[in-house]
């Protein structure tokens, strides 16, 4: 029996041993073919969006992928981050990744931001657009099954009111991101989770350490556990909400009151890119309308084009869900920016949250 | 030849532990560090909230290579018990998961654990539960999980160690009056011990750094040291902080090693 096992794991072990020779080899022959490589969130572009820019271009863009902006950002800010054109952080990241001299100031005479949604353009983390151009973007809401929940949701505090209900509570979503957390506890006190003070962002907290036993989960939403009752109460962004919503129409969508999130994933020029024309060529190639209608298709939340919604399908019946409702108020939003001086105070909060939420 | 392996060993192993031990001692900024000698990282790392996660943490990995070696050492013994043609096939049902991507199986298991899955199903059908099955994003289905995911390599090495006990010796036990159950205690069970102790290190060490498995099944709920440091390394950049916790995770490793080690002495060379 240990011969017959021994000669059955040399081989399965030799086989596993090839399989990373083999990726490392095929990645270094597209390495050299490419002349462009961009680092981004998985599957995050259209077909058209890089098979279009292709036939026009010649050359097929390398993506490399990330999973979190925090480890886009370790990595950037490492000697292994060099050789990408471009990333695709969240708005979050890009004052960091500017101060830092890890991006390049964008030179504006080559891309046409008159095609751009205006509320979504100069907004605090990158005043004027000098390092960033909107690629997509979304919003903090809650999703919910009124029946379940046995009342109407328009604000923070009525989540908060709701998800301590019986039958509500043990059945709650929030987001593992502290900020997500905290930050409607701040706004319902009045405050901005991008100047909110240490000794602030602990006070709410404190109200989110309570509420902690009524949540089941800050994981990553998936629409099916909305649509079978797992959840009946969530925070979530518009793209989730509207697969869970395709799976139950009963379920309701809300931006809350008095302010929550706007998220803006952004193109950005990282800084000594090897192929620095080829990628404005490719940013260009990006701003044009049918290639943003495709890339709204495709992943689901709105590319940044002015007057997008006309463009859709006539026959896309829930395109309100695209674009986080019928209306979208800029100026009732925000956008959250990583503060070096609050960022820990956040986390570790965050961690409380959730230690907490186990009992 | 023999300085490949020691060159490999200290590129990918020495250095990097060299490297964050250092930076253990050195003082933090965000996303950086600076030439400040400091204990302040461990002092962060083994106080207040930071260290009941590291005892939560030591439990849950108590608990759940516990767990696996409880139920990995009957499925062993019960391949040993087969006539050795029988054996291999015996185990592949066990290895083949094993094979498969980590978060693969863990996603699975997910599906299958979730509301209107295969197991509410199944137990709906056999009567043993009613109505919707509610335990996933819960520490059960944590626990579920770590069976599931770290079982095969429990039992290899509990069933290695088992080949290898002398069938005389527990025939001799028998012939002396010994009733199975004396025999298995007296003779099969401390014979077993440097397998049962492998068993542990090669699941409780894992399961000190677990991430994935509290975050997919159990909700993110009730934070864990893995997740800590992590958090530490990434969302605060704070590596300073981030490696003490990693060396008092090592510090840990090590002292499960050493009692294992301990508790295994007098096996060396395959004598009993």
């Amino acid at each position: 029996m240990t011969r017959g096992l021994s000669l059955t794991r040399r081989g399965v072990l030799s086989g596993l041993a090839a399989m990373p020779a083999t990726a490392a080899l095929t990645g270094r022959a597209a390495a050299r073919e490419a002349a462009l490589t961009i680092y981004s969130w998985p599957d995050y572009f259209a077909p058209l969006s890089l098979d279009g820019f292709r036939k026009q271009s010649g050359v097929q863009p390398v993506i490399a992928t990330y999973e979190s902006n925090d480890a886009m950002f370790a990595r950037l800010n490492s000697p292994a981050g060099t050789g990408f054109d471009i990333a695709v952080p969240s708005q979050a990241w890009v004052p960091q990744l500017a101060k830092r001299g890890l991006i390049e100031p964008l030179d504006h005479s080559r891309l046409d931001f008159s095609v751009i949604t205006p509320g979504l353009l100069n907004r605090e983390f990158d005043p004027g657009n000098a390092y960033s151009i909107p690629k997509d973007y979304g919003f903090l809401g809650i999703l919910y099954d009124p029946e379940a929940v046995g009342m109407e949701i328009a604000s923070w505090e009525d989540f908060f009111t709701a998800g301590a209900k019986p039958g509500v509570s043990g059945r709650v979503r929030m987001s593992g991101s502290g900020w997500e957390t905290i930050g409607p506890e701040l706004w319902l006190q009045g405050l901005d989770w991008n100047s909110a003070t240490n000794a602030q962002i602990e006070a709410a907290g404190q109200r989110l350490i309570g509420f902690a036993k009524h949540i089941r989960s800050f994981s990553r939403l998936q629409a099916g556990d909305m649509a079978n009752g797992t959840f009946v109460l969530a925070t979530t962004d518009q793209g989730t909400a509207r697969r869970a919503i395709a799976m139950k129409p009963g379920l309701k969508w809300v931006l809350p009151a008095p302010v929550t999130e706007l998220w803006i994933d952004n193109y950005v020029i990282v800084k000594n890119a090897p192929n620095r024309d080829m990628a404005y060529a490719f940013l260009t190639y990006q701003l044009l309308p049918e290639v943003q209608v495709a890339a709204t298709d495709y992943i689901g939340f709105p590319a940044p084009l002015e007057g997008l919604r006309g463009r859709l399908g006539a026959d896309l019946t829930d395109a309100d869900m695209i674009f986080g409702g019928s209306v979208i108020d800029f100026s009732k939003v925000s956008s959250f920016v990583v503060n070096p001086d609050t960022i820990g105070t956040y986390m570790r909060v965050q961690t409380e949250i959730q230690a907490a939420a186990a009992g | 030849m023999a300085a490949v392996p020691a060159l490999w060993l200290g590129a990918v192993f020495v250095v990097p532990l060299v490297l964050t031990v250092a930076v253990s001692f050195l003082g933090s900024s965000f996303a950086g560090i600076d030439d400040r000698l400091t204990l302040d990282n461990y002092r962060q790392a083994a106080s207040g909230f930071y260290l009941a996660v590291f005892g939560r943490t030591l439990l849950f990995a108590a608990m759940g290579s516990a767990l696996c070696v409880a139920l990995a050492y009957p499925v062993a013994l019960f391949i040993a018990g087969l006539p050795e043609r029988w054996r291999l096939r015996a185990l592949v049902p066990v290895l083949i998961p094993y094979f498969a991507s980590f978060l693969i199986r863990v996603m699975a298991l997910g599906m299958v654990m979730s509301r209107g899955g295969l197991a509410e199903a199944v137990l709906n059908a056999l009567h043993l539960h009613r109505g919707a099955l509610d335990v996933l994003n819960s520490p059960a289905a944590v626990f579920i999980g770590m069976v599931y995911v770290y079982l095969p390599i429990a039992v290899v090495p509990i069933l290695v160690v088992l080949e290898r006990v002398p069938p005389a010796l527990t025939e001799a036990s028998r012939d002396l009056g010994a009733g199975p159950l004396r025999s298995f205690l007296t003779v099969t069970l401390p014979l077993s011990r440097p397998g049962i102790a492998t068993a542990v290190l090669l699941t409780a060490v894992p399961m000190m750094g677990e991430m994935i498995l509290p975050d997919l099944l159990g909700g993110g709920r009730g934070l864990l040291m893995g997740k800590a440091l992590s958090s530490q390394y990434l969302e605060a950049q704070n590596y300073p902080l981030g490696s003490a916790m990693a060396v008092l995770v090592l510090a840990a490793v090590g002292g499960i090693v050493a009692l294992l080690a301990r508790a295994t002495r007098g096996f060396d060379g395959g004598r009993p």
